[in-house]
Formats: structure tokens, sequence, C-alpha cells
């Protein structure tokens, strides 16, 4: 492995950090104005991350129905973003994402998000229904990718309150990238959705300590500086590989 | 944002709900939507995998991959960018990520000879330069020590951003370079990111002297999508001969004189339309890979 300077022996059991709303943030803050990483470039590698999680998820053979069905649900600005990504490279990987993406940001930057999932006949509802049973039926996995670590809990409002409560509702499994629906970035809660799996983006979030399900941890960018500066003590990325199971 | 709600195929509440679900009448888009639900019904009603599937798997064993010309790729280029709306940030990124994987399958860390697993990128003034930019940046979070030769560096965000990203992981940059026996001493590979597809005419210094000691070494050159100083179209007997080609989006025609071991495809970031739209029958690609090895 290639570092800069002294790195930790491999092997040892230095704990994986689980980031405050505040690192999360901060690293974010650097990797931006200090590496100088565009907005665009970070989204696109978290949603490609996260669509490669879920291909290791639920992997398109071991999936029920009989088409490859996918519910991508967006929150907004860049957590949708990560989403929208996400479901342009799942259609890649020959899954079939529909989007459900309630509150589209104005911003240029995420705009183009959509057109991309557009041009690539990616279907976006104009309403989730509330009958579940049609979600179950339609759907193999719903993703959550509504909430993002900056995410403040006491600003989900509607649409994103009655999504949260059929999204409790629904029988078919669930995978929230980074922060699960009514969950805070720092506390798990029993009163969000209750994901099969989580994708964690670069380091799990301090909500994830003590999540029982399948937990990746996805996206091999962050510079060896900046992983020792928050003290990450991620663990080895197996060969040219962007995913660890953890 | 129209909402496009469409008439229902009869039936009850729910079987309208049902069958909007999946995907074949309710959709909110501001465009494409008719495009778009033929296309869902007819997977609907094949229940078999998609369209575009089906056609792949018969293209693959009735048509081989198009090999693209200079105005073609050109073409497809604009079209991603403009009608389709990707950033070249993003596009960039996917293609250098391509390329490091490429690398890795090919000459991996291990089967490196020499004491580190050193590696030289040569980046060229434009979007062949980022797309090596980016290579090595992966490259070094793969496990790799890159250096790169960056002698003319365009002014322009997209670029400066990328070099920092570099500079701040502590990729050295060289100041010139070196010569030949001294790149067989010091590494293992060369990633030629000199030009592109867009080349064309003569090339200007120090880019002639560059390619002139690139034929003299010995150790294999890896070139991203075109090697460098051949015609776009034609290749170039007189040119570098590279060991690898990582051709990004589809090959050009330049890669049918390809004589290396390696020849990998990479960017797999093509929209089914615009595959179609230009005919590319591009390979499937096997799983989430990012490359598929054409040779």
């Amino acid at each position: 492995m290639n570092h800069s300077s002294s790195e930790p022996e491999p092997g040892t059991s230095e704990p994986l950090r689980y980031l405050s709303k505040a690192d999360a943030s901060a690293i974010e803050t650097e990797l931006l104005r200090d590496y100088r990483f565009g907005q665009q470039q970070l989204i696109e590698m978290w949603g490609y991350a996260c669509a490669i999680a879920i291909t290791k998820a639920f992997p398109l053979k071991s999936l029920s129905k009989k088409q490859p069905t996918v519910l991508v649900v967006c929150g907004p600005e860049q957590s949708g973003s990560v989403g929208l990504v996400c479901a342009r490279h799942l259609r890649i990987f020959e899954y079939e994402p529909t989007i459900y993406y309630p509150k589209r940001s104005s911003h240029s930057v995420h705009q183009d998000f959509t057109v991309q999932c557009e041009k690539m006949d990616i279907p976006f509802l104009s309403y989730l229904p509330t009958e579940v049973q049609l979600i179950n039926d339609a759907y193999n996995v719903v993703i959550d990718a509504v909430l993002g670590p900056d995410s403040d809990p006491k600003d989900v409002k509607e649409p994103y309150l009655s999504i949260l409560v059929t999204l409790k509702q629904v029988k078919i499994p669930i995978a929230s990238v980074d922060v699960p629906l009514g969950w805070d970035t720092e506390v798990a809660s029993k009163e969000g959705v209750e994901p099969e799996v989580l994708i964690s983006l670069m380091a799990p979030k301090k909500c994830a300590t003590n999540f029982s399900g399948k937990h990746f941890l996805a996206g091999r960018f962050l510079p060896y500086d900046i992983q020792k500066k928050y003290e990450l003590n991620l663990p080895e990325f197996p060969e040219a590989e962007c995913l660890i199971e953890l | 944002m129209s909402t496009v709600q469409l008439a229902g195929l009869g039936g009850g509440k729910w079987m309208f709900g049902l069958r909007t679900l999946l995907g074949i009448g309710f959709l909110v888009t501001s465009q494409g939507n008719s495009r778009v639900l033929c296309q869902r019904a007819c997977t609907l009603s094949q229940s078999l995998r998609t369209p575009e599937s089906s056609c792949r798997a018969l293209h693959s064993m009735a048509h081989p991959v198009k090999y693209l010309g200079q105005k073609e790729a050109q073409g497809i280029d604009e079209e991603l960018f403009s009608d389709y709306s990707f950033s070249v940030d993003q596009l960039m990124e996917l293609a250098g990520l391509s390329c490091a994987t490429a690398v890795a399958k090919a000459y991996p860390v291990e089967a490196m000879v020499k004491a580190r697993p050193t590696v030289l990128i040569i980046c060229g003034p434009g979007n062949n330069g980022g797309d090596g930019l980016v290579c090595a940046r992966h490259l070094q979070l793969f496990g790799y020590e890159p250096s790169i030769l960056y002698p003319k560096r365009p002014n322009k965000q997209l670029f400066n951003n990328l070099t920092i990203q570099c500079e701040k992981m502590g990729i050295s940059f060289l100041s010139d370079m070196p010569e030949a026996k001294v790149v067989d001493e010091a590494y293992n590979l060369v990633v030629d990111a000199i030009f592109g597809f867009s080349f064309q005419g003569a090339v200007r210094e120090p880019f002639g002297a560059i390619l002139s000691t690139l034929k003299k070494i010995t150790v294999p050159i890896a070139s991203v999508d075109i090697p460098s100083g051949w015609d776009v179209e034609k290749g170039n007997p007189d040119g570098i001969q590279p060991d690898m080609l990582i051709s990004l989006t589809a090959p050009k025609q330049a890669a049918t004189q390809f004589k290396g071991r390696y020849h990998f495809l990479g960017g797999r970031f093509v929209p089914p339309a615009l595959e179609q739209k230009y005919q590319l029958n591009l390979p499937k690609y096997p799983a989430t890979d990012c490359v598929y090895q054409l040779n």
C-alpha cells in the first residue's frame, strides 16, 4: 500500500470509526475545498459505489420477481442525486430501476442527474402509492436515498413523513444509503425504517454503530491523509474493489 | 415539470395502480414518454429480459463491436455532454477508473518486478491527460506508486482540480521526461495519456521528444484510448507500440492496428439509446466490471 507517510501496521485492531455529523461534514468540506473534488464528481463516485453495493447485496440472480425491478426513493439535493446516480448505474448493470423523486432540486448540478436518468429511460413515479401491496408486488427492493449525513431530522417534512409511513409497512427489503429515513445521523431510531442493508459511503456514521443487518462500506477514494486525520481506520479494500462488507 | 397520467388500462383502481407501478402508465418526465411506455409495455408482455439485453446477446453473436471513425467518436462525445447532460467531471472519473482497473487486471501489483510498484503516467494537454490524472489517483488507491509527468496543463478549473487532487494525495509530479534507460530502471509500466481521439496534425513539443523516448523504452506502455501519435483511424506503424490499449466508450479504428497483448474496453456509461443510435454493438461487460477484455 502506498502512503505518503507512516501507516498503521496491517492487521492492527484499531476500531473502525463511526462518524459524527460534524466529522462527516468536515470531511466533505475538505474534499471539496482542499482537495478540490467537484460536487458532481463526488456524487458520481458515491452513486456508483452505492450501485455496486446493491448488486452485491441483491445479485440479479437472487431477485425473486420476474423482472429485476428496484424502487429508488430519492431525497432532496445531494442525497437525492446520489440515489439518481445509483439508479443510472443499476440500469447499466441490467436492473430495472424506477425512481420516486418528489422534491426536485432547482440547482443545475442536481438537475443534470435527473436528465441523465430520464435519457436512460428510467421511469419516474409521480406519486408513491400508499397501498403498500402495490410496492411489494412490483419491486424486489426499495433503495432509500432520502437522507444524507448532513440532513437534519427536524427538517424531515412532507412528503418524506408519508414516505416513511409507507416504507415502514413494505415487506420487501429496504437498502438505505448512509442514514436510513427517520434516523438521525448519529442515533438509530426505531421510529424510522428498518433496513436490511445499510450502505455507508466513505465511512460509517454513528447511527450505524449497532446496525445488525448487512452493512457495506462503499466508495474507495478517500485520500490516505484524510483517513489518517480522522482516524477512520478503514479496513483494507480487496484488490481493485471499491466495496467492503463490514 | 408536467405530470403525465395516462389512461388506465381498464379495470378497477388497484389494477390501474399495479400496472402503473410496473412502469407502463405513470410517468413524470418532460420527455420521451411514449417511447418509454412502448419499451416498458414490451418488457412486460414478453416477460423476458429487457429488449436491449436480448438484442445485445444477438448482436455479439452476429455483429462485432463497432470501431469508430474520428468524427463519430467526436459526435458521441458531444451528445453525451449536450443531449444526455453528462458533465466532463463525471465521465472523466468513470473513464479514469476504467483505465486504472484495466491496469490492475493486466499488471497486478503483486506481479510487478521492481522493488516498488511504480508507474509513470504521462498526461497530455487535453481530456486524455485528464483521464490520466484520474487514473493515477485510483492507481494509488489500488496500491501502486504512480508518478505523473504533466508538462502542458490547460488553464481550466477541471484540470486544475484534478491536479490538486493528485498533489494532495502525495502523487509526485516530475518536472522532465526521464531518459529511456531511467524510465526502464525506475518504473514497471508507463501509462500513455497524451493524445486521445481528437488528435490530429503535427505533434507539438514536448510531446514529440516524449514519444521518441517512449519508442526506446522496454517496459510496457498502456495507452489510454488511442496510442499517442497514431492517426485515430489509420494508426501509425512508426509510432509507439503499446502493450495495452484501453479503448474508452468504444474502440476507434486505429485499434485495428493494435498489436499489443491487452485490449480493454472501458467507460461503461453509454446510455442504451446512444448505443443503439450509433450501433456500437458493445459487448456485455461482466457483472459490475467497468472494463471488458476485447482480446
